[in-house]
């Protein structure tokens, strides 16, 4: 009985863990993420209701004042400022583009950086994420705010092809 | 006889690559290529708005030395008007570049009829490099993002690098 539990026992064969599917899987995972590997990841969210016209551009953005443009809300940085309905933008008068929220802020974000440098703010460019879908009135309102409030150059924001 | 079976057997289990540091390799390169991935690449268009400006006197100095055009390109619901404008050349000259392309075929279509007119005007002038593109209200974002490329590049070689949009004005 004893000899034939040692017996037994010597039969015993480790199980040997079958690596080359989980090989097949990394490969294929490792390829992917090759293909998408960046040198400058993109830190930005974007908006669920953004989506962005694709060009051919190569030129990297700075990330220096960013404005967005949904389908239904305009932000500055992260903030919401206004609402959008029918392409038009909340509080934001076509003949009275002083008033609005955004150049408001726009202004004071600019007085307080020339404050700072007096040369650093002139060449700052606004990045400007606009979902395609909008039509120019809705842009030109924004870009004319802007372009008011002492930001005359612009980076649009596209996907790459 | 199983001597010999047991030798083989020995010998094709020797013949097995050990997998192990391989899979140390793919966990210790997989978070760092993860952390690294970006999902989509966001590029830019540098663009501007008019603004008053001065002239000063290097400018008009350096004007006088190469023709520069500015190309106006109008986008309108149904047709791209181009046209250039320049105080150096006759406007009879300038009145002979005015192009207009129809937008009834596709869009494709129609940024290649731009393509090759705005070339045929760089050839022209080739220190031109400023393009002012005025669309209508009603026209899409995408449209003058799609404008601005076929603007700014001929296949690979730069056209009107220098890319204005403006609302019209009147």
């Amino acid at each position: 009985m004893a000899l034939g539990r040692r017996n037994r026992r010597n039969q015993f064969v480790p199980p040997k863990l079958q690596l080359t599917s989980m090989m097949d899987m990394f490969t294929i995972i490792l390829i992917f993420l090759l293909f998408s590997f960046s040198d400058k990841p993109e830190t930005m969210t974007l908006e669920k209701n953004l989506e962005l016209p694709v060009s051919d551009a190569k030129l990297d953005y700075n990330d220096n004042i960013k404005l967005v443009l949904s389908r239904d809300s305009l932000y500055l940085g992260d903030v919401r400022i206004a609402g959008i309905q029918d392409g038009k933008i909340e509080g934001l008068n076509p003949s009275k583009l002083e008033e609005s929220v955004l150049y408001k802020e726009l202004m004071a974000y600019h007085k307080e950086k020339k404050n700072d440098d007096p040369k650093a703010d002139k060449e700052v460019s606004i990045l400007f994420l606009c979902d395609k879908r909008l039509s120019f009135k809705t842009v030109n309102s924004i870009i004319k705010t802007a372009g008011m409030a002492g930001y005359p150059n612009f980076q649009f924001g596209v996907l790459k092809k | 006889m199983s001597i010999l079976r047991k030798q083989r057997k020995a010998n094709r289990e020797e013949d097995d690559p050990d997998m192990v540091p391989v899979m140390n390799l793919f966990l210790v390169l997989i978070p760092f290529l993860l952390m690294s991935a970006s999902f989509y690449h966001l590029k830019a268009i540098n663009t501007s708005v008019p603004v008053l400006s001065q002239q000063n006197e290097d400018m008009e100095e350096e004007a006088k030395k190469e023709i520069k055009l500015t190309v106006i390109v109008e986008i309108k619901e149904k047709q791209i008007d181009v046209s250039a404008l320049s105080g150096e050349v006759e406007v009879e000259l300038l009145k002979g570049l005015e192009r207009t392309i129809d937008r009834k075929n596709s869009d494709e279509q129609t940024m290649k009829a731009l393509s090759d007119c705005l070339e045929k005007i760089k050839s022209g002038f080739p220190a031109s490099d400023t393009v002012i593109i005025i669309p209508e209200e009603n026209v899409v974002y995408e449209t003058i993002i799609q404008t601005m490329d076929v603007a700014r590049y001929y296949n690979e070689n730069p056209l009107f690098p220098k890319v204005v949009l403006s609302g019209k004005v009147g």
